[in-house]
C-alpha cells in the first residue's frame, strides 16, 4: 500500500485545484468509529518495525512545512525517525475519526496557553469534529496517540524495564508527594521499587498531560496518586489483592488541580507501561464512573492496522474494565 | 517525552540562534531569539576575565563544561557522544523522566534549586548551564 502513496504523491502544493488532486489520489486510511463514552481509544507504532526508507520518505511528506523543518534540524536518524513518525501518528489517528475525509496533512496544530497541543480548527471546507481530543506520548520503542471525545486525556508510556539514573528515593524525595515517598520506601526489593516508581510516574504524567496546564501548573509533589483497595489500607503499602483502584488526591483547596479524573494501568507488549487519565463523566453513576474502557491499535500507517485490544499486548494492570 | 510534558517535537519550532537555512530552495534567515520565557533579565555583568556586554546572564566556560558532563552522564550517552552548549535536550534524546533526572543532578552538583517554571524554559544545553550560573550567583551574593 505504500508503493501506492509513493508513486500517486505530488509535491506540496500552492493552488486549490492541485492540492484537491493530491487529497483524492492518497490511499485512504481504514475510518475508526468514534471513542464511546469513558472510552479512549489509543494508537501505537513500533518505530523499529519500521525498515522502509521510502516509507518514511512518503510520511515526511504528510507534515506541515513547519513540522519537515524541525525534523530536518534534528541530529540523529532514530531521533528523526522518532519525530516524524511521532507526527504522522497524530495526523493518521485523527483523520481516521473524520472518516477519512480529513488529509492527514490537512490539520493545523497550535498549543493552548500552557502548550499543551490541539487541533486548531478553521472555518471552510476542513471538517473536523470539534470534541476530539488526542494526546501523544514517545518512548525510543513506541510511540503512542490516544484519543477521547469530548473530555480532555492525557497518557503516558515508559519502558517497563527503565531503570533511572538517580536513586528512586532521592528523586521520589525531591518530586513526588511524601504519601508516595513513603509508599515507595515500603519495597524494600529495588526492582519493585524501581517497578512502582514507574507506575506512578507514568500515572502522574498522565494526569499533568491531561490537565495541560504544563509541568509547572501541577507541580507533582502537589498531588497524589494511590493504589486503593477492598481493606483501604490508610499506610501506604503495596495491594493486598492483585486488583486495586488508582486515586489521585489534590489539596481540598487546590483550584488547579482537580480530583475528577479516573485512571488506567495497562502493560503493553510485554515491554511498556502505558497510563491512561481521562476527565470523569460526572453525568455516569458513581460506580460506573471508576473503570474506562480502552481499545487499542497497533499501526504502521497506510500498511497495516491491527487491533491489539482482547489479546495479550495489552494487560489491565489497573482501571480497566 | 522530549519536553517535560506534552510534546515530542515542537510544533511551532522556536530558533534560539541565527542560522541560514536552506529549505526547498528558499533561503530563510532566522532571527535571533532570547528565549522569551527566561527567567534572568538583561543585565550588565562586570566579569574579571571577560569585561564586555552581555544580554543575559550566560554561563562560565567551566559551568558549562560541568553541565555537560552531568548531562552526559545522566542521559546515559556514549563517552563519545557530543554535548556542547548548542545541543538540545530533545535531540539529545531526553524525555521528560530525563530531564528531571538531569535537573536533579544539576541541583546536586551545583548545590541549588531549579524551579519547575524555570526547568520548563530550558531549550539547549546552555540555557541549562545559564539558569545554573544565575542561581549560584544568586546563592552567593
Amino acid at each position: 500500500m505504500h508503493r501506492l502513496l509513493r508513486g500517486d504523491m505530488l509535491p506540496l502544493p500552492s493552488n486549490l485545484v492541485s492540492r484537491h488532486l493530491v487529497v483524492s489520489s492518497l490511499p485512504s486510511l481504514p475510518p475508526a468509529p468514534f471513542p464511546l463514552r469513558r472510552e479512549a481509544h489509543l494508537w501505537y507504532i513500533v518505530p523499529n518495525e519500521l525498515e522502509d526508507a521510502s516509507l518514511l520518505q512518503d510520511y515526511m511528506k504528510l507534515l506541515s512545512p513547519c513540522e519537515k523543518e524541525n525534523v530536518l534540524s534534528i541530529k540523529g536518524e532514530a531521533l528523526k525517525k522518532c519525530a516524524i513518525l511521532s507526527r504522522v501518528l497524530v495526523r493518521t489517528t485523527l483523520s481516521r475519526y473524520t472518516d477519512c475525509k480529513v488529509n492527514p496533512r490537512l490539520f493545523k496544530f497550535r498549543k493552548n496557553r500552557f502548550g499543551k497541543p490541539e487541533v486548531e480548527h478553521q472555518n471552510g471546507c476542513l471538517w473536523v469534529p470539534p470534541s476530539l481530543q488526542f494526546n501523544i506520548s514517545h518512548t525510543s520503542s513506541m510511540i503512542a496517540c490516544g484519543v477521547t471525545v469530548d473530555v480532555p486525556i492525557g497518557i503516558d508510556i515508559e519502558e517497563k524495564r527503565r531503570k533511572p539514573v538517580n536513586n528512586i528515593l532521592s528523586l521520589a524525595h525531591r518530586y513526588f508527594s511524601p504519601y508516595e515517598v513513603q509508599y515507595l520506601a515500603s519495597f524494600m526489593d529495588p526492582e519493585s521499587r524501581q517497578s512502582e516508581f514507574l507506575r506512578l510516574w507514568t500515572l502522574k504524567e498522565a494526569y499533568v498531560k491531561a490537565l495541560g496546564r504544563g509541568f509547572s501548573g501541577a507541580p507533582f509533589r502537589d498531588f497524589t496518586i494511590r493504589f486503593e483497595n477492598s481493606t483501604d489500607s490508610v499506610v501506604p503499602e503495596r495491594p493486598k489483592s492483585e486488583e486495586f483502584r488508582i486515586m489521585i488526591d489534590t489539596a481540598s483547596d487546590s483550584v488547579n488541580l482537580t480530583a475528577n479524573w479516573q485512571f488506567a494501568l495497562v502493560e503493553l507488549c510485554g515491554s511498556h507501561l502505558a497510563a491512561i487519565c481521562m476527565e470523569k463523566d460526572e453525568n455516569m453513576p458513581g460506580t460506573e464512573q471508576e473503570f474506562l474502557k480502552l481499545k487499542v491499535w497497533k499501526t504502521l500507517p497506510f500498511v497495516e492496522d491491527k487491533c491489539m485490544s482482547q489479546t495479550d499486548a495489552v494487560i489491565n494492570i489497573s482501571g480497566l474494565c | 517525552m522530549a519536553s517535560v510534558t506534552g510534546t515530542a517535537i515542537s510544533i511551532s519550532a522556536r530558533p534560539s540562534r541565527r542560522s541560514l537555512q536552506v529549505f526547498n530552495g528558499l533561503s530563510v534567515v532566522k532571527s535571533v531569539s532570547f528565549a522569551g520565557q527566561r527567567k534572568s533579565i538583561p543585565s550588565i555583568r562586570s566579569h574579571p576575565a571577560t569585561s564586555r556586554f552581555r544580554v543575559s546572564c550566560a554561563a562560565k566556560p567551566e559551568t558549562l563544561a560541568k553541565v555537560c558532563n552531568i548531562v552526559k552522564k545522566q542521559l546515559a550517552l556514549p563517552e563519545n557522544a557530543t554535548v556542547a552548549g548548542h545541543s538540545k535536550f530533545a535531540d539529545l534524546g531526553a524525555d521528560s523522566l530525563d530531564t528531571v533526572e538531569v535537573v536533579m543532578g544539576l541541583e546536586e552538583a551545583f548545590g541549588i534549586t531549579v524551579e519547575e517554571d524555570s526547568a520548563q524554559s530550558i531549550v539547549t544545553v546552555q540555557d541549562a548551564a545559564d539558569l545554573i550560573e544565575d542561581l549560584v550567583c544568586a546563592k552567593s551574593a
